[in-house]
């Protein structure tokens, strides 16, 4: 059952995360244990391949994407570069996908953070622009082989030059939020949290 | 070494009569199919002690909580205020939120509400189950509401290991549907101001759905042991209850204990050997017997006698459900599939030739000894990819009127009973009748399920026997038959839907088999081409103004007119016939040449909020 004492949520863990996060204790818990029942060969921590064996990621046509924002964001904000992820990341980069409350603000899940994840799911090679190419390879995988490469050159050079304020033949994150303006992202990524 | 070898011959001595009439009793019984009621006493007076035992957790939970309220900093404050009222909570966090979203048009809440509804329709199927006096111990499936007060009490400071909970995270707003109900949520076309961002949007979607996906998914956790409400006194199934709640609970556990494993164990061991020993013996026996009527009757009745104690060697009770839908001459019994004990369940009732792969061990004996008797279908697991020839031996068996009914268990792996997931559809493709036969176990009182990833066979035995009971629940349904111009993956469906429903199980597209085998690329490409149809709806502004009209797939978006459609019933009909038309037959075709798990499912988004905020931009 892999219930070994190291992979036991201490109490102190919980509260940590708690500080930093807006969920409560019970939420905690919970996701625990979807961490969990993902990290298969019970390593304490995930890897790519225990995300992407839930097949309703998977089968995502961005699941792949998301999966590299997931690590590219938790890399970011802090120590590993190594491609795994412990709980208190695991946690962290959900605390993203919370509710704006009104009550609480919280350093995790306003707009700009839920943009940044789009936008670093884009950024492939991670270098704050969005360039025509990655745009392209995102679409792609969006769409498969349905539509000819020339259609999607088009497509890409029109969505480039629209966001593209400074000219110069990129999309940075502050150009990403402002084309993203209208969006109503605040309910587009937020998922609901039961008590 | 003597004294202990005095012992023993006391103890046995002394145990040995009512052992043996025990079991004597047991078997002669079962050779009649008579039963004097005992199981459901015991059944009855278990669900009593079950009670019994919730309210305690509940009263020492409210104990403590008052007490953990006034000493304890503000979150376990909030918590409790939480747990008392779980239900208002997820409302009360509904309503703030269309609140706190402005400018969504009334059509958007509608659409919302609409699904939303939807989506608890399928979290909760209504289980009609033959005991009235549950109400505390009553299961819940799903997600949302079902933070039943005492599960969620025990949760709060359980550590639950490798079970991933039933019991909700989330509430899913997003998900992936596998089935070919284009027509939902294929928008008409929009305008917008450019189609890649609108593609950019979209995407946002597919993250959203793809977290939610991350957080709580469908199908894995159907291939886990399914989650109770409430404690039943066995340490495996349901919230791990490690925890101390009081001393009478822990005195009725270790009787418990002392109940399943000295008293029940051994009776059901000795009773499963001696089914085991006159199922091998009688099938030698009625082996030599020349093929005739005679045999057969004599194979239907052993196979009875046989099937009636091997389950009494697990205490299973079970109630059949209209009978008169039973199949009596050839044809093939569709079952949906939790355990290996399915077949012991069901054969109680009726004799069925079944199919299967070869196994080895203990199983493998059995199989070997049942092919004596009768004819059944056991296949290499190498062969299963070698579609043809089990369907030829199927058909072979199915038009063949001397051969008993067969069994067949569609979704070719179990799950643990609280979804029925994609029917494969070789069996439906012959022209038989289908008999359907919904099952459903009570999880309370042991866990049927078998992880085969994680148990062996005797080990999975081992743990029925060592459990309180078994208690099935066995549906007949009317006989289904293949209706003109319907393919066998529509045909399956439609029975899958129809055991579903009887038995209080979510319908789930996905297949069984993901258990152990990674997403086929097919079905992302199904997706991609999902939204690929999707983004060629879309008509950028400018690109119209500019007259440069990028047209993505499609020759019949050319010919129509350019217009503000904005429901589904504007859209002319031709063009939703036309292209599902298609869409089948490709999915038909492309599954001919692949492999039995063959997906011919769709995956939409579910993007029925974000074309009305698309119209508007």
């Amino acid at each position: 059952m892999g219930n070994s004492s190291s992979l036991m949520l201490r109490d102190e863990e919980i509260e940590e995360i708690m500080s930093e996060t807006e969920f409560n204790r019970n939420q905690i818990v919970r996701l625990y244990s979807r961490f969990l029942s993902l990290d298969k060969k019970g390593q304490g921590f995930l890897s790519r391949d225990d995300f992407l064996n839930v097949p309703e990621l998977a089968v995502n046509p961005l699941g792949d994407r998301i999966v590299d924002a997931f690590f590219t964001l938790a890399s970011s904000n802090g120590d590993n570069e190594e491609q795994q992820l412990n709980f208190r990341q695991f946690v962290r980069i959900l605390a993203h996908f919370q509710p704006i409350s009104r009550v609480k603000k919280n350093a995790l899940n306003s707009r700009k953070d839920k943009l940044l994840f789009a936008f670093k799911m884009y950024d492939l090679n991670k270098n704050d622009y969005i360039t025509r190419e990655e745009f392209k390879v995102i679409l792609n995988s969006m769409v498969g082989a349905n539509i000819t490469s020339d259609q999607l050159d088009k497509i890409a050079d029109r969505t480039i030059e629209e966001a593209d304020a400074d000219r110069d033949g990129k999309i940075s994150f502050d150009e990403f939020c402002r084309a993203m303006e209208k969006t109503d992202i605040e309910e587009k990524m937020s998922i609901r949290f039961l008590n | 070494m003597l004294g202990i070898e005095h012992l023993l011959f006391v103890l046995t001595t002394f145990a040995f009569p009512p052992v043996a009439l025990t079991v004597l009793l047991c078997i002669i019984l079962a050779t009649f199919g008579k039963s004097l009621g005992l199981r459901q006493m015991y059944v009855d007076t278990l669900i009593n002690i079950f009670e019994w035992g919730a309210r305690q957790i509940k009263t020492t939970e409210k104990i403590r909580r008052k007490e953990s309220a006034l000493t304890a900093p503000f979150f376990l404050n909030k918590l409790s205020e939480e747990a008392d009222d779980d239900e208002d909570e997820i409302r009360s966090m509904e309503t703030p939120h269309f609140e706190a979203t402005d400018g969504i048009t009334d059509d958007e809440i509608e659409a919302r509400s609409e699904t939303e509804s939807h989506d608890s329709g399928e979290d909760f199927p209504s289980v009609d189950s033959d005991f009235g006096d549950e109400s505390c111990l009553k299961r819940k499936f799903g997600s949302t509401t079902s933070l039943a007060s005492v599960g969620s009490c025990c949760s709060l400071r359980n550590r639950k290991m490798s079970e991933s909970s039933t019991l909700g995270i989330i509430k899913r707003e997003t998900q992936i549907y596998l089935d070919d109900n284009f027509s939902e949520d294929i928008p008409d076309e929009v305008f917008v101001r450019s189609r890649g961002w609108a593609a950019i949007r979209d995407s946002v979607d597919f993250v959203k759905a793809g977290m939610e996906a991350i957080i709580e998914d469908e199908v894995t956790s159907r291939f886990e042991a399914e989650q109770l409400v409430s404690w039943n006194m066995l340490t495996r199934t349901s919230i791990k209850f490690y925890q101390f709640v009081n001393w009478k609970l822990s005195a009725l556990w270790i009787l418990g204990f002392m109940f399943r494993y000295c008293v029940m164990l051994p009776l059901r061991f000795t009773v499963f050997c001696i089914g085991l020993v006159f199922l091998i013996s009688s099938t030698a026996l009625i082996g030599l017997v020349p093929i005739g009527n005679w045999k057969k009757a004599l194979n239907h009745k052993c196979m009875l006698i046989c099937y009636r104690i091997l389950s009494r060697s697990l205490t299973a009770v079970v109630y059949f459900h209209d009978e008169h839908y039973k199949a009596q001459a050839q044809g093939i019994c569709v079952a949906n599939h939790t355990s290996p004990i399915d077949a012991l369940i069901l054969s109680i009732d009726n004799v069925y030739a079944l199919i299967g792969q070869k196994h080895e061990g203990l199983l493998g004996i059995v199989q070997r000894a049942l092919s004596r008797a009768s004819s059944h279908i056991w296949f290499e697991r190498s062969e299963a990819k070698d579609r043809l020839v089990v369907a030829q031996k199927l058909k072979e068996h199915c038009t063949n009127p001397d051969k008993l009914p067969i069994l067949i268990f569609p979704e070719g792996t179990c799950i643990n009973n609280t979804s029925v997931m994609m029917f494969k559809k070789g069996s439906f493709e012959i022209g038989t009748t289908i008999y359907p036969i919904a099952m459903k176990y009570d999880s309370r009182f042991g866990d049927a399920f078998w992880n085969s990833s994680e148990q062996s066979w005797c080990g999975y035995i081992m743990r029925m026997m060592t459990s309180w009971a078994i208690i099935c629940n066995v549906w007949y349904l009317p006989p289904m038959t293949r209706r003109d111009g319907e393919d066998a993956v529509d045909f399956a469906n439609r029975v899958k839907k129809e055991i579903a429903n009887k038995g209080g199980l979510v319908d789930l597209e996905w297949d069984g088999g993901l258990k152990r085998a990674k997403v086929p690329p097919k079905m992302v490409a199904k997706q991609q081409e999902r939204y690929a149809n999707r983004l060629s709806r879309y008509t950028s502004v400018s690109e119209v103004v500019k007259d440069e009209d990028v047209d993505v797939t499609s020759d019949y978006l050319v010919d129509k007119p350019v217009s503000g459609y904005n429901s589904l019933e504007d859209l002319p009909e031709d063009v939703f016939i036309d292209e599902e038309e298609d869409e089948t037959i490709d999915a038909h075709d492309e599954n001919e040449n692949d492999d039995p798990a063959g997906e011919s499912n769709i995956l939409p988004n579910k993007p029925l909020s974000d074309t009305v905020s698309l119209v508007k931009t």
